[in-house]
């Protein structure tokens, strides 16, 4: 009953009730998108490294993958000893280019270009058709809407440039095999793959790859995988997921210090809010609550119906935040995802429940505490000047 | 602690050489300076003095609210002192009733919740505590106001409510402090026929007042004790 009658004490205000709890919506939100935000940006990169099965990444030494134009030479042979190595199931080479496609009036507008290999590759996933052979690429859906491509139409590429006239200079027909959806690409980004053979010959870089991806054989741990193939292949880095992201970490410190500075800040508005409207509740109510003391009330029992009143204020009020911190991420999200160069398939906000859980415990756990303050302090009030006060 | 002698000789409240100060700048201020008071089952003692005699801080000694300077206190047969806060409020809630000047009922509660609120705090059973705050309330003539909150009540209402609640958990007394200083003539004297029916009907009162009618009435039913400066300096039977 006396958890009762503090649920309904907040609703005596109720204006005072809602500004508060809307005020606690948005602190809690915007906690909620800071915890999202902290790690948001390392886990998606991480879910997007592992796409595909291919969790490990070999890179020219010292560099991470496309990270420079530095490629590894020979590799073909590289890609034999790594398939070597025990534990690996699939090795997918890449290397990247640019070449140019002739714009309706004729000049040549730079397309980024993957040479694969059309047997095992990460790059995209098909939507159309099928995977490139000789002479065939596969395009990636803006690019195929910008030049009205559908599968079995042609696109005529160039290795090169004519600095003078900003003409495709060698161009050559090539079949599209497929459209796909090209998982590192930024957002509307024209891009294609063909076999890798044929991207080595237009860039004249013969046996040469930008990166290796490797799949482990299920049950392998990245990381164990990523040692041996260190040892077995000399003039590389070899990259587990984890380490990768863990690069990526250092890379967004600041995205994390800021996520943890405006998200203490969301935390103590939200500890102050709450600590604010249960105090002048209480003070309101102090005659009343010394009038409970003195019919007999326990006092353990007032201060837990105090105490419910601040867990019942953050908790509605996280309840209210949740679904507003997740619009806001998403909006957020899609303002930060337009800076050029970022993977459209990236998210800043990433929702991890376990780590959302943990947020909203600790926003609920401040109101309580908030309200455990003002409740002792008026429950430790000697009850006879308690009464006299009141009657004063 | 309860007192060796059979319950029937026991007294209700039996107070010694009480002395309450309270420090102000540095001194003491002496609130009361030795009182001695004893209280029988059934009767109706009405405390009376001037403003900042003592009365209400013998009530709240006497009623466990407050601890003496010096002196001791049984309440229904249980030696105050020897209990700590948490046992003094059982107490309380099992053995006194409160009547207070400005009623203290709870607004977001109504009539009848006010009335249960001592019998829930007490472990009585959901039922049980519906059908005699029923009860209670139908004795002092709301029973038609059963689910009405303390705002829509007027102020003899709202006391008349205050005493079903003192009288929840059957209490072998009640203290009331000023009941009728916040009503009218005619209210006030509702209320004072409300007490004098409940001390006919056996109920310990022990009030507090500056008010002549109330004195006057416990006068008739029972005793006034009246203090000056801290001391009791008449007890009249």
């Amino acid at each position: 009953m006396i958890l009762a009658l503090s649920l309904r004490s907040l609703l005596r205000r109720r204006s005072r009730t809602l500004l508060a709890l809307a005020g606690i919506a948005v602190s809690a939100a915007l906690l909620l998108d800071m915890t999202m935000l902290a790690s948001g940006l390392t886990d998606s990169f991480g879910d997007l490294t592992r796409a595909q099965g291919y969790a490990l990444r070999v890179t020219p030494k010292g560099t991470l993958p496309f990270d420079s134009e530095a490629g590894i030479r020979g590799a073909s042979a590289v890609r034999r000893r790594i398939e070597a190595v025990a534990g690996v199931r699939s090795v997918a080479p890449t290397l990247g280019a640019q070449l140019y496609a002739a714009r309706r009036d004729g000049t040549g507008e730079p397309l980024f270009t993957a040479g694969i290999d059309p047997r095992a590759q990460m790059l995209y996933v098909l939507t159309a058709g099928r995977a490139p052979g000789a002479g065939e690429i596969v395009a990636s859906r803006p690019l195929a809407e910008a030049y009205g491509l559908s599968v079995g139409d042609s696109l005529s590429l160039a290795p090169e440039l004519d600095l003078a006239l900003g003409r495709p200079r060698g161009q050559r027909a090539y079949r599209v095999s497929g459209i796909g959806d090209f998982l590192y690409d930024y957002a509307d980004e024209r891009s294609l793959a063909m076999p890798l053979a044929e991207v080595q010959r237009l860039t004249r870089r013969l046996d040469e790859v930008s990166v290796f991806a490797v799949a482990a054989r299920p049950g392998l741990d990245d990381r164990v995988l990523a040692r041996r193939i260190e040892a077995a292949v000399p003039g590389v880095s070899v990259y587990s997921t984890e380490s990768l992201m863990a690069a990526m970490d250092q890379r967004l410190l600041y995205f994390r210090q800021l996520a943890t500075i405006l998200g203490s800040v969301a935390l103590v508005v939200t500890a102050l809010l709450v600590g604010t409207i249960v105090a002048i509740g209480v003070r309101e109510r102090f005659g009343e609550i010394a009038a409970l003391r003195a019919i007999g009330v326990a006092r353990r029992r007032l201060l837990l119906g105090i105490v419910a009143e601040g867990l019942v204020l953050a908790g509605v009020g996280c309840a209210l935040g949740l679904p507003l911190g997740l619009w806001m991420a998403h909006r957020l999200d899609r303002i930060l995802l337009a800076f050029p160069g970022l993977p459209a398939r990236l998210s800043f906000f990433v929702f991890n429940a376990p780590r959302v859980a943990v947020a909203l415990a600790v926003i609920v756990a401040a109101g309580a505490l908030s309200g455990l303050l003002p409740g002792a302090g008026a429950l430790r009030t000697p009850l006879g000047r308690a009464l006299r006060e009141e009657a004063e | 602690m309860t007192d060796d002698r059979p319950p029937a000789a026991e007294p209700v409240i039996d107070a010694r050489a009480l002395t309450k100060e309270y420090p102000y700048a540095g001194d003491a201020v002496h609130a009361l300076r030795g009182v001695d008071l004893r209280v029988d089952r059934g009767e109706w003692v009405a405390i009376v003095g001037p403003s900042g005699c003592g009365k209400s801080t013998l009530l709240n000694l006497l009623a466990g609210i407050d601890e003496p300077t010096g002196g001791e206190v049984r309440l229904v047969g249980t030696l105050l002192r020897s209990l700590h806060e948490g046992q003094r409020a059982r107490l309380r809630l099992l053995s006194v009733g409160f009547v207070f000047q400005r009623f203290h009922l709870l607004p977001v509660l109504s009539a009848a919740e006010n009335v249960e609120l001592p019998m829930a705090e007490a472990g009585v059973e959901r039922g049980e505590r519906r059908r005699r705050a029923r009860e209670l309330l139908e004795y002092v003539g709301l029973g038609h106001r059963l689910r009405h909150r303390p705002p829509q009540l007027s102020g003899g209402e709202q006391q008349r409510v205050a005493i079903a609640r003192a009288l929840a958990n059957r209490p072998a007394l009640i203290f009331a402090d000023e009941p009728t200083g916040e009503l009218d003539r005619r209210t006030g004297e509702e209320v004072l026929d409300l007490f004098a029916r409940l001390n006919a009907e056996g109920t310990t009162l022990v009030t507090v007042t500056h008010d002549a009618r109330v004195a006057e009435r416990a006068e008739r039913a029972g005793r006034v004790v009246e203090m000056a400066d801290g001391r009791i300096v008449n007890s009249e039977c």
